[in-house]
Parts: C-alpha cells; sequence; structure tokens
C-alpha cells in the first residue's frame, strides 16, 4: 500500500494494486531465478509502481540496464526485457540474445512490452531471427502511472512532440486505453468534455473501444462524474510562465523527475564555517516529493512570495512590447541559457498572437548567430507547434480571451489566495481556467472564446445502465478527471487543487496528463540537436 | 399405482432395475441390425450404422452405406462408404464418428456425415492390419486401442492430441484373445485381456497376469467381458455360463451367478440407460407400501385434488414426524427421475402442496428442478432426440448440451433454452449465434448479401460475438467478398486487419487500421503494403491517408533516411528536405565541402519553400563554415561548429582583435552584442588595459554598469571603481553599491530624492561604519517628509 494515494476522494491504490498484481502475474509466468534487462528509460515509472523487494519476492535476482553485446554474466533462468515497443530497442535485444546463445547453459528469454505488444516490433525480432527464442511475449499496459492521491501521468516524454509536430497518435491511443483501465476500475464515466483536436481523437477513440469491449459490462458505480479532455495547444502560454508555487518552483530549478528531485550537494553542507571540510556531501541528494511528506502536502501548492514578488514585476511587463524586446534583446547578448531564452520569445509571441515578422526575424538571427546555426532546427519545431509565429493581419484575439476568462487579476492574495491566480502571482492558467467555467457555469457561457482557441469543442455522453445512476446527495462535489494531452505542470495542479478545496467549489478534481513537466523541459523536448 | 412399478425388476435384495422404452424407433432398416457394425454414442447421442460387407464371405460389389441416426431413429446423414474395410466404429466425446479402417486409418467424421480429417494408428498397424479395435473414453477426450493381426496392442488416449503408444507383448500369446477391454485408472488406459484361463493386465510398461478374487472354479476360458461406462465396474462370462461381476480394479467382488448359457452372447454391456437401477428417492415412493414421506405426500396431495379429508390425515402424519422437508425434497428428486410429463407434474405439484405447509424452505431446489426437467423434456422430445436422463445432464452440463444442440444445427432451441435459462449473453445467445452464422456462411447457394445482411440483422451488435471468427470461416469456404462484409461488422479493430490482411486487402486493412488509432496496427499493414505495392503505387496510398503517411515518416525517420526524403520530395515539401539537408550536413559528412554542398541542397530548398529566411541564415552558415576552415587552417585550434559569437569571443581571446571586428562586420552582429561579447571576452582575459580601451572607443551601447558588474565578477574592485563614475544617473547608486561606496551612493539617492533608491542604501548599511551614513539618510528622509 502507497499511503499518499489514498488520501483524494478516488482511491488511486485500486489502481497501483491492479498494475502490481499485473506484474506478480507476468513475473510468476516465468517460473525459476530471474535477471530483468531494463530499458532505462522505464525505471524511473516502474520505481512508482514495484519496489526491488517485490521482485525479489519473485526470485529477480539480478537487473541489467539494456545495452549492446552480450549480457552481463548471471546465474538465473530467466532472463526478462522490459522494454518500450521500439524497433531500435528490439535490435539491442537481438543483439544481446544472439551472443548469449553462443556460450553456456541456455536460457529462458522473455519480452514485457511496455505498455502495449507491436506487431511491429515482433516483426522486427522476426527478421533478426530471434523471436522464437522468446518464451513470454507479453505487454504490461502501465499507461497511467499514480503519482499522488489526484495526479496520474503517463511520462511519456515525446507525447506533445509526436502528438502535435510529427501526427503520431500512438501516446493518444495509449492515453485513451489508460482512461479505459480507469474505467474498468473505477466505473464508466458518465460525460466526457473536451477541447482540441487531439482531445477530440482520444473520445474518438474510447467511444471505439467501449464497443470493442461491449459484452464485459461493467457493473461498477461510477466515481468520476466527468471527464474533460484538454489539448496542450488549447493553452500553449501556462506552461512557458515560471511557476511560483513551491513545487513548481522545485521543480522549475532543479527538475523533479518520477516525483523525485536531486538537491546539489551543497546544500545540505554545514552551516557554520569551522564544521565544514570534514563530512561534505558529495552525491547529489534524492528526495521523494508526494503528500505522504505531512509538511510537504501543506505546501507544495502555495505561492512562494518571496521569489514571487520579484519575478510577478517580470510577468507583469510582458505588456508592455518594447521593453520585453530589450529583455531579451539582453538575454541573448549576456548569452543567457538557451532554453530561457525560447521561452521569453513564445512567451511574447503566444501572448500577442505572433510577433511582428521583423521582430521574430530580428530574434531568430540572434538566436542562430549566438547559439549556434543548427538551431535553425529547434526555430522550426517551435513554429510547427504554434508557439512562435509571424502575426498574420488578422486581429490578436488575445485580450478577448484574457479579458473574458479573467486570466490577469490585479488583486491577487499570495497567502490566502482567492482565485487561481495566486500561483502565477496574478496569472490565471487559462486551461485551468476552462476546466473551472467548465463546471460553474458551463462552457455555453464563453462559446465565444472557446471558438477562438484552436480545435474542437464537444460533449459526449456515455449511457449508464439505469441501477448503476448516481444520485448526489446535496453538497456532495462531483468528481472530474481531467486529462492534459501534452502535459501539465505543477502550478496547474496546485491551481486545480486549490479550486478541488474550496468549500462552495462544487468540484474535485483528479489530474491525468501525458506528462508532469514545466517550460524548460516542454522546450527541451521540442529542441533538437543534430550534433 | 400399481402398474407403476410393473417394468422394475429385482436385483439382489436391495435394488431395482427398471426398464422403458425411450423412442418407438422410425427408422427403415434394409439390413439387419446384426449385419451391421453399430456405434451409439454415450448421453443419448446419435447412433452410426454401416452395413458390414466386408465379413461376408462374398467380395462386396456393391459399396456400403453409413447411416446416422439421431437416437430417436430420425435421419440424419446417409452416405456411400467409399474408402476401405471398417473394423469398428465409436462416437467421440465431442460426437464425432471415428471409423477404424482395417489398415490402421482412422476416418473422422461429423455429424452429419461431413468429413472431418483422418489419421492413422501408425506403421505398426499398417503391417499388421487391424484385427479388433475399441473406441474408448476418458477424462481427456475419446481414445482409440487397436488389436493388430501380430496380436499387440496400440493405443492412443485422446484422439484430440494423438499419441500412440505400443503397449508391451503378452508373453506366449499365439492368437487373439478370447476377450478383451479397455480400462482406465488412475487417468492411463490399461488394457485387460484374457486368453484362455488367464486375465492379463497391460500398462504402458508390463503385462501382469491378474485374477479376479472369488472367481468359481472351473473355467477353462473368458468368453466375454464388459466394463461400465465409468470404469468401476467389470464383468466377465465364462465359457461355464457363469458371471462375475465386481469392481474394475479386481479387488473385490460384488456379485456372481450362473445362467447356465454356454454359447457366447453377440454382446454384452454394461448398461446405465433403458435399463437402469431405479434411484433411491423413486425406490422409497413408489415401492408398494411405501410409508416414506415422500410417497404420503404424494398421496395426501392426489386427496387434496379429490377434495377428501384424507389429505389432512396423511400431511398430519407426515407433520408428526416431521419430515415434511424431507418428503418436499424427496418427490423433487424423484421428479427428476421420471421420463414421463406427467408423473414428474404430479410429483412436482406434490412437492408444491407439501411447500405450502413449511415456513422456510428454500426455494431453489424446486425451481431448478422444474427448470431442468422442461430442458430435458425438450431435448427427448422424439425431434430433437436426446434423451438425457436426469444425472446424464447434470454430468453433462448445460454448456455441453447446447454445444450438442448446436452440432445438430438446433440453433433455435438452443437459444430458447438459453433465453429461458437467463444464461449470460457471452455464455449463451451470442455463442449460439455465433455458431449459427458460421454455418450460415457455409450455404453457398445463398448470395453474399443475403447472408451478411441475415447474420448481422440476428447478431447486430450482440456482446460477445465475433464477427472476425464469422469472417474468417467464410474466407475458409472460398467467400472472401462475404468476409469483407462481415468484417465491416467487426469493432475490433485488432481482429479486424490481420484477417483482411491475409485476405490481400491491404488497402482496406490501412484505412480500417487507421480508424481503430492503433498505431502499431497501422505500422504492420504499412510494411505489409511496403511489400506488396510497387514503390509509386505505396506512396501514392500513403499520400491519400495523411495519418499513415504521418506514422511512415517516423518510421523512415529512424530506419530510412533516404525514403524520408523521397517522401518530401513527392509532397514538394521543400520546408521539411531543406530542414532534412541541414540535418545530412551534420550526419553524414565529415568533409568540409560535403556539407557546403549538403547545406547549399538545404539552401535552394529553402528558397523553393519561399523561406527566405533559413535560405538565407544557412547561406550564412556556409560561409561561417568555409571561414572556420581557414581560421583553423591559419591560426589553429578549434574553430568549426563554433556558434558565430562563440567564434568571435574565441578570436578575441586569442588576441585577434582584428580578425574578430572583421568577422562581426562581415554578419552584421549588432552593437549591443558586439560590446557584451568583447566586455565578457576581455573581462575572462583579465586584460584590463584593453578593456578599458576598448571602454573608451566610443560611447558604450550598454551603459556601463555592465562594466562595473563583470569586474567585481572578477573581484577587481580597482578596475570596477573606474567604471562606476561613468555610469548614467539612473543606474548610479547601484553601479557604486556594487563597488561598496555606501557613503557615495547614499549622497546620489539623497540627491534624486528617489525613496527606492534610499531603502535601498538603507539595506547596504551594515555595522557600525555605514552608521553615519544611514543617519544621513534618515534625515534625508525626514526633511523629504516635512517638504
Amino acid at each position: 500500500m502507497a499511503a499518499h494515494l489514498s488520501y483524494g476522494r478516488v482511491n488511486l491504490n485500486v489502481l497501483r494494486e491492479a498494475v502490481r498484481r499485473e506484474l506478480r502475474e507476468f513475473l510468476d509466468k516465468c517460473a525459476g531465478s530471474k535477471a530483468i534487462v531494463w530499458d532505462e528509460y522505464l525505471t524511473g515509472p516502474f520505481g512508482l509502481i514495484a519496489q526491488y523487494s517485490l521482485l525479489k519476492e519473485h526470485e529477480v535476482e539480478k537487473m541489467f540496464t539494456l545495452k549492446g553485446n552480450r549480457l552481463p554474466a548471471a546465474d538465473v533462468k530467466n532472463i526478462i526485457f522490459f522494454v518500450r515497443p521500439r524497433l531500435e530497442l528490439m535490435d539491442i535485444i537481438a543483439e544481446n540474445v544472439l551472443s548469449e546463445d553462443r556460450r553456456g547453459p541456455t536460457r529462458d528469454f522473455h519480452i514485457l512490452f511496455v505498455p502495449r505488444r507491436s506487431l511491429l516490433c515482433e516483426q522486427r525480432l522476426k527478421d533478426l531471427g530471434v523471436l522464437g527464442s522468446f518464451i513470454h511475449r507479453e505487454e504490461y499496459s502501465l499507461d497511467l502511472i499514480p503519482f499522488d492521491g489526484d495526479l496520474l501521468s503517463m511520462e511519456s516524454e515525446g507525447a506533445f512532440k509526436e502528438c502535435y509536430l510529427e501526427g503520431d497518435q500512438t501516446s493518444l491511443y495509449h492515453a485513451a486505453k489508460g482512461l479505459m483501465t480507469l474505467q474498468a476500475l473505477y466505473g464508466t464515466i458518465p460525460q466526457i468534455f473536451g477541447k482540441g483536436e487531439c482531445a477530440r481523437q482520444v473520445a474518438n477513440m474510447m467511444i471505439r473501444m467501449k464497443r470493442e469491449f461491449t459484452g464485459s459490462q461493467n457493473s461498477i458505480f461510477p466515481v468520476f462524474d466527468n471527464l474533460l479532455l484538454l489539448d496542450r495547444n488549447v493553452d500553449l502560454l501556462t506552461p512557458l510562465a515560471t511557476q511560483l508555487t513551491y513545487e513548481g518552483l522545485i521543480d522549475e530549478i532543479y527538475g523533479i523527475q518520477n516525483s523525485y528531485v536531486k538537491l546539489p550537494p551543497e546544500k545540505f553542507a554545514p552551516k557554520k564555517q569551522g564544521d565544514g571540510g570534514k563530512d561534505l556531501p558529495t552525491e547529489a541528494k534524492k528526495l521523494q516529493l508526494n503528500s505522504a511528506e505531512e509538511l510537504y502536502a501543506e505546501i507544495r501548492d502555495k505561492n512562494f512570495n518571496a521569489v514571487g514578488s520579484v519575478l510577478s514585476k517580470k510577468a507583469k511587463i510582458i505588456s508592455a512590447a518594447f521593453e520585453v524586446n530589450n529583455y531579451i534583446e539582453d538575454c541573448i547578448a549576456q548569452k543567457h541559457s538557451l532554453i530561457k531564452v525560447l521561452r521569453l520569445v513564445c512567451l511574447q509571441s503566444v501572448c500577442n498572437s505572433g510577433l511582428k515578422q521583423k521582430v521574430l526575424d530580428y530574434y531568430k538571427r540572434e538566436i542562430l548567430q549566438t547559439y549556434g546555426y543548427e538551431h535553425i532546427l529547434t526555430l522550426h519545431n517551435l513554429e510547427k507547434a504554434g508557439l512562435l509565429k509571424p502575426q498574420t493581419g488578422g486581429r490578436n484575439n488575445y485580450p478577448t480571451i484574457r479579458k473574458t476568462l479573467r486570466l490577469w487579476m490585479d488583486d491577487v492574495n499570495e497567502q490566502n489566495p482567492t482565485d487561481i491566480s495566486y500561483v502565477y502571482s496574478g496569472y490565471a492558467p487559462l486551461s485551468v481556467r476552462l476546466a473551472q467555467l467548465l463546471s460553474r457555469p458551463g462552457w455555453r457561457s464563453i462559446e465565444e472564446v472557446l471558438r477562438i482557441l484552436p480545435g474542437p469543442h464537444f460533449e459526449e455522453r456515455q449511457p449508464l445502465p439505469t441501477g448503476l445512476q448516481k444520485k448526489r446527495q446535496p453538497g456532495e462535489n462531483r468528481v472530474t478527471l481531467i486529462f492534459f494531452l501534452g502535459g501539465v505542470t505543477f502550478a496547474e495542479i496546485a491551481a486545480l487543487r486549490f479550486l478541488s478545496q474550496l468549500e462552495d467549489g462544487g468540484t474535485e478534481y483528479v489530474i491525468a496528463t501525458t506528462k508532469l513537466m514545466n517550460g524548460t523541459s516542454w522546450i527541451e523536448a521540442l529542441m533538437e540537436k543534430p550534433f | 399405482m400399481d402398474c407403476y412399478t410393473a417394468n422394475w425388476n429385482p436385483l439382489g435384495d436391495s435394488a431395482f432395475y427398471r426398464k422403458y422404452e425411450l423412442y418407438s424407433m422410425d427408422w427403415d432398416l434394409k439390413e439387419e441390425l446384426r449385419d451391421c457394425l453399430v456405434a451409439a454414442a454415450p448421453y443419448g447421442g446419435p447412433i452410426a450404422l454401416l452395413r458390414n460387407p466386408w465379413r461376408k464371405e462374398k467380395a462386396a460389389s456393391v459399396r456400403p452405406v453409413l447411416d446416422i441416426y439421431s437416437a430417436s431413429g430420425m435421419p440424419l446423414a446417409s452416405l456411400l462408404w467409399k474408402s476401405g474395410p471398417v473394423v469398428s466404429l465409436g462416437w467421440s466425446a465431442e460426437e464425432e464418428l471415428l471409423c477404424v479402417q482395417e489398415d490402421g486409418a482412422v476416418l473422422v467424421y461429423g455429424l452429419h456425415g461431413d468429413f472431418r480429417r483422418h489419421f492413422s494408428m501408425g506403421n505398426e498397424v499398417l503391417q499388421n492390419r487391424v484385427l479388433d479395435a475399441r473406441i474408448f473414453h476418458t477424462e481427456f477426450g475419446s481414445g482409440v486401442a487397436i488389436l493388430t493381426g501380430a496380436h499387440r496392442f496400440t493405443l492412443s488416449a485422446n484422439v484430440g492430441d494423438l499419441k500412440l503408444r505400443r503397449m508391451p507383448e503378452v508373453p506366449g500369446l499365439q492368437s487373439a484373445p478370447s476377450c478383451w477391454t479397455v480400462l482406465c485408472q488412475d487417468r492411463v488406459a490399461h488394457i485387460l485381456l484374457a486368453v484362455g484361463p488367464d486375465l492379463y493386465l497391460l500398462d504402458h510398461a508390463a503385462c501382469s497376469a491378474v485374477t479376479p478374487p472369488g472367481l468359481a472354479p472351473g473355467v477353462s476360458s473368458f468368453l466375454q467381458m464388459a466394463v461400465s461406462f465409468t470404469y468401476r465396474h467389470l464383468a466377465l462370462f465364462t465359457d461355464t455360463g457363469y458371471i462375475w461381476m465386481g469392481t474394475a480394479s479386481l479387488k473385490e467382488k460384488l456379485c456372481e451367478f450362473n445362467c447356465n448359457i454356454r454359447a457366447p452372447p453377440k454382446q454384452m454391456v454394461c448398461t446405465h440407460e433403458f435399463l437402469h437401477e431405479v434411484p433411491a428417492a423413486s425406490e422409497e415412493i413408489f415401492k408398494i407400501a411405501s410409508m416414506a414421506p415422500g410417497a404420503l405426500l404424494l398421496e395426501a396431495q392426489k386427496e387434496y385434488e379429490k377434495e377428501s379429508q384424507k389429505a389432512d390425515e396423511y400431511l398430519r402424519e407426515i407433520q408428526e414426524l416431521g419430515q415434511l422437508t424431507q418428503a418436499v425434497q424427496q418427490c423433487i428428486e424423484a421428479a427428476g427421475h421420471e421420463h414421463q410429463p406427467d408423473m414428474q407434474k404430479s410429483l412436482l405439484r406434490a412437492a408444491s402442496f407439501g411447500k405450502c405447509f413449511l415456513d422456510r424452505f428454500p426455494p431453489d431446489s424446486f425451481v431448478h428442478m422444474c427448470q431442468d426437467l422442461r430442458v430435458l423434456n425438450a431435448v427427448r422430445d422424439y425431434h430433437i432426440g436426446i434423451p438425457l436422463t436426469y444425472s446424464q445432464y447434470k454430468q453433462l452440463t448445460i454448456q455441453v448440451l447446447l454445444d450438442r444442440l448446436v452440432l445438430r444445427r438446433l440453433y433455435p432451441l438452443a437459444i430458447q433454452i438459453c433465453e429461458y435459462l437467463r444464461l449470460p449473453e457471452v455464455q449463451g445467445v451470442s455463442r449460439i449465434l455465433a455458431h449459427w452464422a458460421c454455418y450460415k456462411v457455409q450455404q453457398k447457394d445463398v448470395s453474399d448479401e443475403d447472408v451478411a445482411r441475415a447474420i448481422n440483422q440476428k447478431l447486430g451488435d450482440t456482446p460477445g460475438v465475433s464477427y472476425s471468427d464469422i469472417a474468417a470461416r467464410a474466407y475458409g469456404c472460398g467467400r472472401t467478398e462475404l468476409a469483407i462484409k462481415l468484417l465491416e461488422y467487426e469493432p475490433r479493430s485488432g481482429e479486424q486487419v490481420p484477417l483482411l490482411l491475409k485476405m490481400k486487402r491491404s488497402k482496406l486493412a490501412l484505412s480500417k487500421a487507421i480508424e481503430s488509432g492503433d498505431t502499431d496496427l497501422v505500422f504492420t499493414v504499412l510494411l505489409h503494403l511496403k511489400n506488396e505495392l510497387n514503390r509509386g503505387d505505396f506512396f501514392m496510398t500513403l499520400r491519400n491517408q495523411p495519418m499513415a503517411l504521418s506514422l511512415y515518416r517516423q518510421f523512415c525517420k529512424h530506419q530510412e533516411l533516404e525514403t524520408l526524403k523521397d517522401l518530401y520530395n513527392q509532397d514538394d515539401n521543400h520546408q521539411e528536405l531543406g530542414s532534412f539537408h541541414i540535418r545530412a550536413s551534420y550526419a553524414a559528412e565529415e568533409r568540409i565541402e560535403g556539407r557546403v554542398a549538403a547545406l547549399q541542397t538545404a539552401a535552394d530548398a529553402f528558397y523553393k519553400a519561399k523561406n527566405e529566411f533559413a535560405a538565407k541564415a544557412t547561406e550564412d552558415q556556409m560561409r561561417l563554415l568555409r571561414l572556420q576552415r581557414r581560421l583553423e587552417d591559419e591560426l589553429g585550434g578549434q574553430f568549426l561548429d563554433l556558434s558565430l559569437h562563440d567564434t568571435v569571443t574565441t578570436l578575441i581571446l586569442g588576441g585577434h582583435n582584428k580578425r574578430a571586428e572583421q568577422l562581426a562586420r562581415d554578419f552584421r552582429i549588432p552593437d549591443k552584442r558586439l560590446w557584451w561579447l568583447k566586455l565578457t571576452a576581455l573581462a575572462d582575459l583579465e586584460d584590463w588595459e584593453e578593456l578599458e580601451k576598448f571602454s573608451k572607443s566610443k560611447k558604450s551601447p550598454i551603459g556601463y554598469l555592465p562594466f562595473v558588474e563583470i569586474c567585481m565578477k572578477q573581484h577587481n574592485k580597482y578596475e570596477a571603481k573606474k567604471y562606476a563614475s561613468r555610469v548614467g544617473p539612473e543606474q548610479k547608486v547601484k553601479a557604486l553599491l556594487l563597488v561598496g561606496d555606501v557613503a557615495q551612493a547614499a549622497d546620489v539617492a539623497i540627491e534624486h530624492r528617489n525613496e527606492a533608491e534610499l531603502s535601498l542604501v538603507l539595506s547596504h548599511c551594515t555595522g557600525a561604519t555605514d552608521g553615519a551614513t544611514a543617519d544621513k539618510i534618515q534625515r534625508a528622509r525626514a526633511q523629504a517628509q516635512k517638504k
């Protein structure tokens, strides 16, 4: 049991237990001692599901990282590859298997594909002549991993780029599958709302999958009342801004990976000078961050005041285009980090529905000259994602959106917030505002803005058998599952938690996403480094 | 009542047997039964007849006929036997007819005379011919045992999973055993055979002699042996006309008797049915003058119907003994063992009557019995002809019974039963409809459209029906078009797509895969298409499917870069082509000429894409590359792939100021950035002299605060102070504070009358040294407030 998963309205331990069971069942299929060969990317997410002790209980004696050539020696009966279904990984596996066969006692090989078994990969293994070497080839549908009592993530780094730049919907398909798993455990979600192209596609796939599963009628009383699917490109602005909540800032500064943060050792050096030199830690300290830690649970979503006042000023100068131009120019001239520069340029572009062609070209030229011409590929990617664009003749719609959705609030109380805008010291994340308005008074009130924002908005109903229809008690909150397709930031999560806690809010949120991210990791995933 | 027990015969002291006619067979036999090979399947299964011409002296000039009848004699199939001589017939548990030929080949037919498959019992059997054969049933399935002309036994315990086993030799066996049978014990099949007065048991390892306990002396030969259906009991018939009955383990004798007939019976079978032991419940109730509670209850109910007060008397009698529950149970149970609906009804009526006087009698047993009997009566009808007993039905389970109805193509009855018993759709109605559909697609005289429509009308979206299974069957019958039509109804793309590929409908498979959103499925189809179509057609197909095209591009990006280029070319996507060549300029080429050439191609592509900016930038890059190359040649060191900014910095750090400036001019680096660049580079070099010269070269476009900052960063307060004085008024206070001149900073702030600056200076006033300054500021503040 992971206590931090059962705090919320929806007990996500049920999901965790279900995926643990699936893992145990697979391990038990391969009788005898085992070594696991890991696709390194998977170790982080797996750590949230099963510690080494669980694997050990099922006779896992050795663990290796997947790499070419021979496998390290291990006196075990089974060798199991835990991999994502990627062709390049299949090549490595084949190399491992082929060099293994030539020496010593034969062992049983197995593959566990995460999250989906792939015909394409199996064909590759077949072409390489090793498909027959595997006794079990199975899939482990680890789509949505529980991170906290109200938080699920697919931890799919490439999802945004694949969906919005490359037209590759694989992660959307996994998202839909993950939602089907959730519905199998927590009941059919009666209403689906969505905004954006990807949202539309995920909803379509869900409806289709439901038709595929008819017959195994789900008779679980629904835990979720609504599902809200949101495309990240409906709100490109929010992740670009600096998060000003405690957890958001830790992520901005140190980066949180699979709920762990690595802090530099000097932060733990003894304060007094006299004691120095003796026990200076040299390794980065790894800490887990979730609501299991009481203090952390309390402060994680609060505004980080001290820093807040400084940065919020910076946020406000955005409106004054002239100053921003200078600021960005200076940042480039001083060769600040490229990601920071890109974040600023994109921020300016998104806020103004594009940049004047002259300004855009100037920035691009400056960036290429300063950071290298190879970044022309990165700039191109940002343009494809809509993060960077020239102003076209049309109207700048952003002010309309800003006013209708009340995105910029002047009177923000950071200590005792009354509005979600506290998470960015005065800027309310558009994504969260959409969720808030959906629950009250409904999207009909903002039709005009919804039409301006990219992609369709829609509503689907999934009929429930009469016996499963909910009769709400007076004062009982609805539970909405909100799924960010393309990533979500900790500040947005904090804003949603704030809404969940409002006494007269009426809605509690469980958050799901393809990836927990911040502006830095987001831009980084869009960057291309040809050498 | 007196006539009820008329067909009862006592067997020993404690049991009765009864016999009744199930059906009057209305078959029209042309041959006498004794001239035929006969096989009746257990559990009310079908009957097969094959006139056996091979046994007669005269060779067969007329081909024999194989007839299959239902248990009630309704003809199911009739076919001319065209194959070799048959030694034995038998039914498998799946109701498949196994015909064992003399050459050891076993031909398998379905209930409707449809040939299914054949298999051989091995070379040894083929060489020595089959002398005798038995079909037997085990918990794993149905087996075949063969006695060959060489007097050896070969058997397979499960014809579904054929594993031949040759049994060990029986020592001294010169002629065929007088009789033999298959015994199944502890999941292993054995053979019991009689040679003269001796009995032998063969298992897969050894042959051992056995003696039945308590066998009467004087036996010189066993003529017949029979084993019960459950393999629990065995009967032996000797040449003395003596019958021994006991357990099949040969460890216990049950009874013996002498029938004084010496001639061997043609057949001796331990039957289970038609003639069967009267079940206990029935015996209790119907035994003459029985006082069992059930019997009394039955009487009571009859009297009640006659409106006689005797009903009350009987009832009291039962109640006084406290046996009413038992009475009801007995009646329910006995009803199950009755064959005639009238009798079932009167027993159930009695049970129902008794129930009225009980407070808490759980209704299940009564309800279930009523349901079971309705099902049984329905299948016992002679049109259906499955005369199952209640206990057989319970053993068989409803699922198997449904399977058997399906096998007989009695789909409507099967569905009625499912609906009546309210079986879950997936196990019940859906499964039967799917079977029906599979049968339907084999009707070649009906058009594809009609079959597809008929199937969809019946099946609709019934949960658990696999349209792809039905389609696969249709494809198997050579009806590809029908299969495609049926696949349209299949909601699971994972099932739909592979079959479409198998049927070579790859393009249709592609659109189905795309619909599903399952990218792996799309990839699979794409790779299929790629092999199937020529390149041009393949690209055209992709062009019409944007989603597939994007996915294929993804694949090419990692696997086939050249194809990626062709794809962009086909679409005239010059922007992406440009990016492609940019990447190529880094990846493939080591030589500078090659890289420049790749960049030139990229620039050309960008021009075609009307992306002037990218084209120019790429040309700049080419220029820079060539230049860096020259710098490396002339100055040594590493310049390639540095950014322009870093190239200039490197030149300054290397003391090549002139070249640096030339480069900055050539590439029109904006003044501000160039100043930052030089400032940073010179400070890194700690070339303070050059820095000062530079600062005086003209008025700084970035002001002088950066100079102060950078000197302080290098811990050079002396130099920093030089620039602090030149910082403009707006940033003066900040500059002075940086160099630690708090007093002067205070003066400037006071002069500016700027509250923010005053606070800033005040916050820098630390310790005693700045005490005076702090006072000064406070005074200035106070003065400002007075005004």
